[in-house]
């Protein structure tokens, strides 16, 4: 376990030299992320400048919804950190052999390929997401409680440990498949659902696209448990969907293990 | 060949074969609409049943054309990909359940891949490696600076590794290699795409490292010079099958029914005279090359002398190049003919 | 090279031959890639699905029926009818291939042979624009047709026909305008940064994001002068937001008349821009010895 924490301070800091080294690419990669952030955020306000709340009833009135946005910072800026740009390199690793180097050595592959490139410009929107949470928390009426505060960091590491299993799914995907251009659209279509209340998916085609993205493919869990338990009253409701976000970041991370398992089992290493 | 009485060999393999599905690939729009609905595949067989036994401490080149199934092989004993059939054992492990206990005791090097980081120095990738070895800190310093300065790398391992030349990064990813001090090494094609002074100074070190520590060394290569420089122990794999399993010596006596035979005359002969020696392959002028049956030697050689006024007549062995090709085109034609009923040559 | 700044006819529509054969190229390669192809334009359609959402959870509590001027299913169609206008605006890495090719050097080939390099450009990219609508036709159809009801009833003749006109000028202002940045090229090495803040200027202010209207509300001055207004003096409407607005009848009579005037002349402007950055910056680079 130490040594697996050695290891990964060794990608941190070759990272950390790597981005620095091409200090302009970091640069223009923390402006580009901060300014489509945001343009988003300019949209949101703007839309409150028409409603008080979005969704009727559900609660995501200015401030909620602004610790809703800046939980889903918060944790897309740690998987943009940690392990997409791990997940990118993945298929020209995969193309180019580099896989194979990966399964000589005597570490486990699917933490070397998930993890061994951090990427720092990603913090940037991740700063403004606390941000964000410290603004619309400090208007909330009533404030939340000890056990929000105490649940919240839990949850977002369920939400981040969600996104990964998906993350590892489509990196053993492409094991299989061997193509990877739509990795990147693949993710953005996935987690699109994410980033908006479950709330407003409700009537006859909602509802039941809200439970599947609830219960099935649990993206829905990830940033809205940890902002509703922030933001808003837990009710017994609730509950049951706090949990349903610790079951489901155990089981997309078990899930996802297997499938990495097999796909390697099978790979074909067709390189050469 | 250092046959210590080690009953057990370090590498055996029995019947080692890997087939591939390919999915075939169609050119044009009728076939890509047709391709929407309907996929056709074919077999490939990379490697049709190789057994081979290595000793504790040898050598081995394995030489083979491209496609031969030489780097399939490595693959398998290195555990990247499991086998259809047969069995392998590396070092008391079965590659491919990749142990961590059997990772930590060999390495792979692949020509012309890079597993040192791309953008930082060797030094930082030799670091990481400490690591995911857990080397002890002295010993691994001074394994590094052993190395370091056998290869004469000092200098370049500070710097960036993009920086740097083919033979450079060839010589640190050997460094790298050897660091945790493995028992086995792999070695696929390291020499590839290398000028003739890179290739000649790896060749020196890995001579001197396979002595002084005893490595078990297999290594791939398409080069002569590979094989002549380093082994003498030689497996000729061609269209997935071990052809021939021996030394270099026994290759050119088993494989060769003559010999070349250069003479320099001092009036050029005829055609037909020349015909009647043997087949000649070249013809320069008062220069003549021929290839005489061996047997036939004893007997030509004096007649051509006595009959011609020679210059000068040297006699040599055909050269292990043109053997080797040979003896791959031997492979090429045995595999063509053979009962196979795909029947789709490779 | 002449120093003429119009386009003849004859640089601008080269062989039916060369269209062909693009033509051709262009559906292999996509065929070619059918698992990405199918996928990927089904899903291109999953955002309109969370913003049918998102809006009516907008409306539910916004107490009036009307945003901007817009309802529920206003939204809605405008935001499957800026797909079709984006579709039509949008010039995927063209300012980006002209940069690079200015930075490489293989813009020479073009300043060379007796062929118009922005009416090469242009033809490729309306080649590639009829292959992307042959093949996205169906999909398209099959969303359009799906949220019909969202739809108000058909406009009239006229308006058709304005909103198909404006169509066409935003596929000239969009190339243009692009084309434009690229051809900064020949002055700036790092052009991506300004493509990077046009792509951003573009997404908020064409109407992509949200219809403009919605801009009217925020004041600016105290004589009323709003961000609406300050957004209709660009051209990026133009690219999304106008011919949406058109086919809604939110923009009639006069107005649309104005409307259809103004985004000519920007075309023209944007047209212009085109050529003379060209001239200047052949003439410069062929100063530079490339």
């Amino acid at each position: 376990m130490i040594r697996y924490l050695q290891i990964f301070g060794t990608f941190v800091a070759a990272s950390l030299v790597r981005d620095m080294t091409f200090r302009l690419n970091f640069i223009l990669e923390c402006v580009t992320g901060l300014g489509w952030m945001a343009m988003n955020l300019a949209f949101y306000l703007l839309v409150f400048s028409y409603t008080p709340e979005i969704g009727a009833g559900s609660g995501w009135t200015k401030p909620p919804f602004f610790v809703f946005l800046g939980t889903g910072l918060i944790i897309n800026a740690i998987v943009q950190a940690f392990f997409m740009p791990s997940a990118e390199e993945f298929a020209e690793m995969v193309r180019t052999g580099g896989l194979d180097t990966t399964l000589v050595k005597p570490v486990d592959a699917q933490f070397l390929l998930s993890m061994h490139r951090v990427k720092f410009s990603a913090f940037a929107n991740g700063l403004v997401g606390v941000a964000l949470v410290a603004w619309g928390v400090s208007k909330l009426d009533p404030a939340p409680t000890t056990a929000a505060w105490l649940l919240y960091p839990l949850l977002l590491a369920c939400g981040v440990a969600i996104l990964y299993g998906f993350i590892v799914m489509l990196a053993a995907a492409t094991i299989l498949m061997g193509r990877n251009q739509s990795l990147y659209d693949f993710w953005f279509y996935i987690t699109n659902f994410s980033r908006y209340p479950a709330e407003i998916y409700t009537g006859p085609w909602g509802g039941p696209l809200r439970m599947v993205c609830t219960f099935v493919l649990p993206i829905l869990l990830v940033v809205n448990v940890p902002a509703h338990t922030l933001a808003l009253p837990i009710r017994t409701a609730d509950v049951r969907l706090i949990i349903a976000a610790v079951v489901a970041a155990a089981v997309m991370l078990g899930l996802s293990r297997l499938t990495f398992q097999a796909a390697i089992s099978k790979y074909r290493s067709a390189s050469s | 060949m250092i046959s210590s009485s080690s009953p057990s060999p370090v590498i055996d393999v029995h019947g080692l074969a890997k087939h591939y599905r390919v999915a075939d690939k169609r050119e044009g729009i009728a076939s890509s609409i047709r391709g929407l609905f309907h996929r056709t595949s074919r077999t490939v067989e990379a490697l049709r049943g190789v057994s081979l036994s290595v000793d504790p401490g040898e050598f081995v080149a394995i030489l083979g054309p491209n496609g031969a199934g030489k780097t399939t092989f490595l693959k398998l004993l290195s555990g990247i990909i499991t086998p259809t059939t047969g069995t392998a054992e590396v070092l008391g492990h079965v590659p491919w359940q990749r142990h961590d206990d059997f990772r930590r005791r060999f390495a792979l090097v692949m020509g012309q891949k890079n597993q040192l980081w791309w953008d930082l120095p060797a030094a930082e990738s030799f670091r990481l490696h400490q690591v995911i070895y857990r080397l002890d800190r002295r010993r691994f310093e001074q394994t590094r600076d052993e190395l370091v300065e056998l290869l004469e790398v000092g200098r370049l391992i500070h710097q960036p590794v993009r920086e740097l030349s083919l033979g450079e990064r060839m010589k640190l990813e050997l460094i790298a290699a050897l660091l945790h001090e493995p028992e086995v090494l792999l070695l696929d094609e390291p020499t590839i795409g290398l000028d003739v002074v890179a290739q000649h100074s790896i060749h020196t070190f890995l001579r001197k490292v396979q002595t002084e520590r005893g490595t078990t060394v297999l290594l791939t290569t398409h080069y002569m010079k590979d094989v002549a420089a380093l082994c003498r122990r030689v497996v000729v794999i061609t269209h997935g099958r071990i052809l021939y399993d021996g030394t270099l010596a026994e290759i050119i006596d088993r494989f060769t029914t003559h010999k070349i035979v250069t003479l320099d005359f001092e009036q050029p002969p005829s055609e037909t005279t020349i015909a009647s020696w043997g087949e000649a392959c070249e013809r320069d002028g008062p220069q003549v090359r021929l290839r005489i049956d061996r047997e036939r030697i004893a007997e030509t050689l004096p007649r051509i002398l006595a009959g011609q006024s020679v210059l000068d007549v040297t006699v040599e062995d055909v050269p292990l190049e043109d053997v080797i090709a040979d003896l791959f085109r031997t492979g090429r034609e045995t595999h063509d003919h053979a009962s196979d009923p795909r029947g789709e040559p490779a | 090279m002449s120093g003429s700044a119009t386009l003849s006819r004859e640089q601008l529509l080269p062989s039916w031959h060369g269209w062909s054969t693009m033509l051709s190229i262009s559906v292999a390669d996509r065929l070619a890639h059918r698992g990405d192809f199918f996928v990927g334009t089904l899903f291109r359609f999953l955002p309109i699905v969370t913003q049918i959402f998102l809006w009516t959870a907008v409306f539910s509590a916004a107490g009036s029926g009307l945003i901007a001027g817009y309802s529920r299913n206003d939204f809605v169609a405008y935001y499957l009818l800026t797909m079709m206008a984006r579709s039509f605006s949008s010039m995927p890495g063209l300012a980006g291939g002209i940069a690079r090719s200015v930075r490489d050097g293989s813009v020479k080939k073009y300043l060379v042979q007796p062929v118009d390099y922005v009416g090469f450009l242009m033809a490729a990219r309306v080649a590639h624009k009829l292959v992307y609508f042959a093949i996205a036709a169906a999909p398209f159809s099959l969303m359009f047709f799906l949220c019909r009801d969202f739809f108000p009833p058909l406009p009239e003749a006229t308006t058709i026909a304005a909103f198909l006109a404006t169509l066409v000028m935003s596929f000239l202002l969009g190339f243009f305008l692009e084309a434009t940045l690229g051809m900064l090229g020949f002055w700036v090495l790092e052009v991506s940064s300004l493509i990077f803040v046009y792509m951003l200027a573009q997404y908020l202010l064409s109407g992509h994001m949200f219809p403009l209207d919605m801009l009217d509300s925020i004041e600016l001055t105290q004589a009323g002068f709003t961000l609406g207004d300050l957004v209709q003096l660009m051209p990026f409407q133009y690219t999304a937001y106008f011919p949406c607005a058109v086919w809604l009848g939110k923009i009639e009579g006069q107005e649309l008349a104005y409307g259809l005037l103004v985004e000519a002349i920007w075309v023209v402007v944007a047209a212009a821009a085109c050529r003379i950055a060209f001239l200047r910056g052949t003439r410069r680079y062929s100063a530079y010895g490339g």
